[in-house]
């Protein structure tokens, strides 16, 4: 009986000093990929921020409307850039450090994050140059709005500008297969709405208005209105 | 730039050489081309006895029946040569402000046949004028011929609203940046001697972005940075026929002009920082007339809610362009009443200034940039009204005079700033 008990503690002891030694290698290799991922994000990071100074990427991104600073604590886009990429590094190696530990939950989960980051970064891709469009237009339109004297010309500046953004987001979000048919049943809604909206208003409320501005727009302006600027 | 397109003269051999060559640039302008030529003609017989002369007429609109239709006009001692430039796809995108798509391969031609004539002096005219005289072939001719001048550039009578694009913008650059007092830089309207063909043809104006539209703000400053005598001729009041339908915008009309001077400045900038002060130009022509009575009418008051309008929603682009103190005197301008609005000389050749530097460094999208001006234009041009509006032809003149001087007071700023950018906004 004694020997049987002590044969199954060596068992459990043999089973126990086993699993340790078959896990030790890959938490050491967790731990060098975790530590060498640190020291690659900090790399990243400094050279990034270095270089995106050198290039004037602020003042340039904000030209081209990439503003940071209202929702985002590091209050410039070249600081938030490096910080995404610091975290990017920091986040693949512990995705990589995962799958080296030869658990299957862990490895499982990493892999399937992997394969999502293209995904992710084409929709990041999309957000970014969804903005910048829409900054350019808005401020097309606004500019093209006050020289035709229009009063409301910020509201259409902001109008376009919001159309762009949430359509951006919207293809984003598609792309990453989050709530497709719940996109693309608010959108059917949204836009059907918003058209069906404007079209009664104009229809019933705002009818004499464009009336007098179209016949104003094909009229040819009168004599003394004509001067020549050339 | 390669001459393109085909050309055939009613005599070839016979036009080998020539003393003096009119050339006429036509775009469906049948109307007016038949008096045009008839005074064109009247003027080489009566001015440049005993000199071989030729009418060169080029069809940009490459209208059927144009030349036809001049043939017949062409009398005595001129032969008609007939130019056809080709038309690219491009010109039916763009609606120059000058009315003539793909000028600049039209002018091209013309002046590359009158350089192989071997001509002593070439009259450009626009066939869309209804007021040409045989006079004005002698007096824009006439310097090129007898006084060694290589460009001759007309003046006309304006009324004091007329031409304000000019008189506020285009005038004082050129004047304070190229230093010489071209006081309608834009005419289409020149005579040009044999050493000036050569220097413009051998310039890279006609390759340049925005060609079309631009050459003839560039052929006067190509001159002005030439060692070249330039000169003026008082031509009278030019009236012409409208080409198309309707007139081009004002927000587009000041993008091709002004961004023609601006294009021009980055490319010319060595030659125009080394110029130091303006020089009067010898005068030619018809001695003073009376200036024609205001042939429109504008409301200052219209102008000045274009400003505000301009002003509540586009500072924040502004002041992307302008330094904060330019911003705090928009604003002051912006909450003064009509009577008191006054946009000061210094004010305004500074915001030209400024948006010349925006325009090299790209600051915002060069597009927006020229239109977003478009309010401040229409600021300035309340003021100037205001001021001017009473005033006598002579008056105004001077008035203009006075706002170019201050141009070119304000030149070392832009030099600064070119120079240094970085410096811009501190």
């Amino acid at each position: 009986m004694v020997e049987q008990i002590d044969h199954a503690l060596r068992l459990a002891g043999t089973r126990i000093v086993d699993s340790i030694a078959n896990f030790l290698p890959g938490a050491l290799v967790f731990i060098v990929l975790l530590f060498a991922s640190l020291v690659a994000a900090v790399g990243v990071h400094y050279l990034l921020l270095r270089a995106l100074k050198g290039l004037d990427f602020d003042r340039r991104a904000e030209l081209l409307g990439i503003s940071v600073g209202s929702w985002t604590p590091t209050r410039s886009a070249s600081a938030f850039i490096a910080s995404l990429a610091y975290w990017t590094v920091l986040a693949l190696g512990l995705l990589l450090g995962l799958t080296a530990l030869d658990a299957a939950l862990p490895s499982r989960f990493a892999t399937s994050v992997l394969e999502y980051v293209p995904h992710l970064i084409a929709a990041l891709l999309i957000i970014v140059i969804g903005g910048i469009v829409a900054r350019f237009l808005a401020r097309a339109v606004l500019i093209g709005a006050v020289n035709m004297g229009i009063r409301s010309a910020r509201l259409f500046s902001l109008a376009v500008k919001w159309m762009v953004i949430i359509i951006s987001s919207a293809m984003a979000l598609d792309h990453i297969g989050i709530g497709r048919t719940v996109l693309l049943l608010a959108f059917a809604i949204l836009f059907g709405g918003i058209v069906f909206a404007v079209a009664l208003a104009v229809g019933l409320g705002a009818r004499d208005a464009v009336s007098r501005a179209l016949e104003q727009q094909l009229r040819e302006p009168p004599r003394e209105d004509r001067v020549d600027h050339v | 730039m390669a001459s393109t397109g085909s050309s055939s003269s009613a005599a070839p051999e016979a036009a080998a050489s020539a003393d003096v060559v009119v050339g006429l640039i036509t775009c469906g302008d049948a109307e007016t081309i038949g008096a045009v030529t008839a005074a064109v003609n009247e003027g080489l017989e009566c001015c440049f006895q005993g000199l071989a002369t030729r009418i060169a007429l080029v069809d940009a609109g490459a209208a059927d029946g144009m030349a036809s239709q001049v043939r017949p006009l062409v009398a005595g001692n001129s032969q008609l040569i007939e130019l056809t430039p080709a038309s690219a796809a491009a010109d039916r995108l763009e609606v120059p402000y000058h009315g003539v798509p793909g000028k600049a391969r039209a002018l091209h031609m013309m002046l590359s046949a009158a350089r192989d004539l071997n001509v002593r002096a070439c009259v450009i005219l626009d066939a869309a004028v209804r007021t040409v005289t045989p006079q004005w072939i002698e007096w824009l001719g006439r310097p090129i011929v007898d006084s060694g001048v290589d460009l001759v550039s007309p003046f006309f009578q304006r009324g004091p609203y007329e031409g304000a694009l000019t008189r506020g913008i285009v005038y004082p650059v050129v004047r304070a940046l190229y230093g010489v007092r071209l006081r309608q830089p834009l005419a289409a309207e020149f005579a040009c001697s044999a050493r000036l063909l050569d220097r413009v043809l051998e310039d890279d104006i006609w390759d340049r972005d925005g060609a079309q539209t631009g050459i003839d703000l560039w052929l006067a400053t190509s001159a002005a940075t030439a060692d070249l005598h330039l000169a003026e001729a008082a031509l009278g009041v030019r009236t012409h026929r409208a080409r198309g339908e309707n007139a081009l915008d004002l927000p587009s009309t000041i993008t091709q002009i002004v961004g023609s001077l601006f294009a021009d400045l980055e490319v010319r900038a060595e030659q125009w920082q080394r110029t130091r002060r303006s020089v009067p130009l010898p005068q030619f022509g018809a001695s003073a007339s009376p200036a024609p009575a205001p042939g429109s009418r504008i409301e200052p008051e219209r102008l000045i809610d274009s400003f505000r309008l301009g002003y509540r929603e586009l500072h924040d682009i502004w002041t992307w362009v302008l330094p904060p103190r330019t911003i705090i005197d928009l604003r002051r301008l912006a909450d003064a009443t009509p009577a008191q609005f006054r946009f000061e000389d210094e004010l305004w050749a500074r915001i030209v200034y400024d948006f010349a530097l925006a325009h090299r460094l790209r600051t915002l999208a060069r597009d927006h940039l020229l239109q977003s001006i478009v309010p401040l234009y229409l600021g300035w041009l309340a003021s100037f009204i205001l001021q001017v509006r009473d005033l006598s032809a002579e008056a105004v003149d001077l008035r203009v005079e006075e706002l170019a001087t201050v141009f070119e007071a304000q030149k070392p700023y832009l030099i600064a700033n070119w120079r240094w950018p970085e410096q811009r906004r501190t």
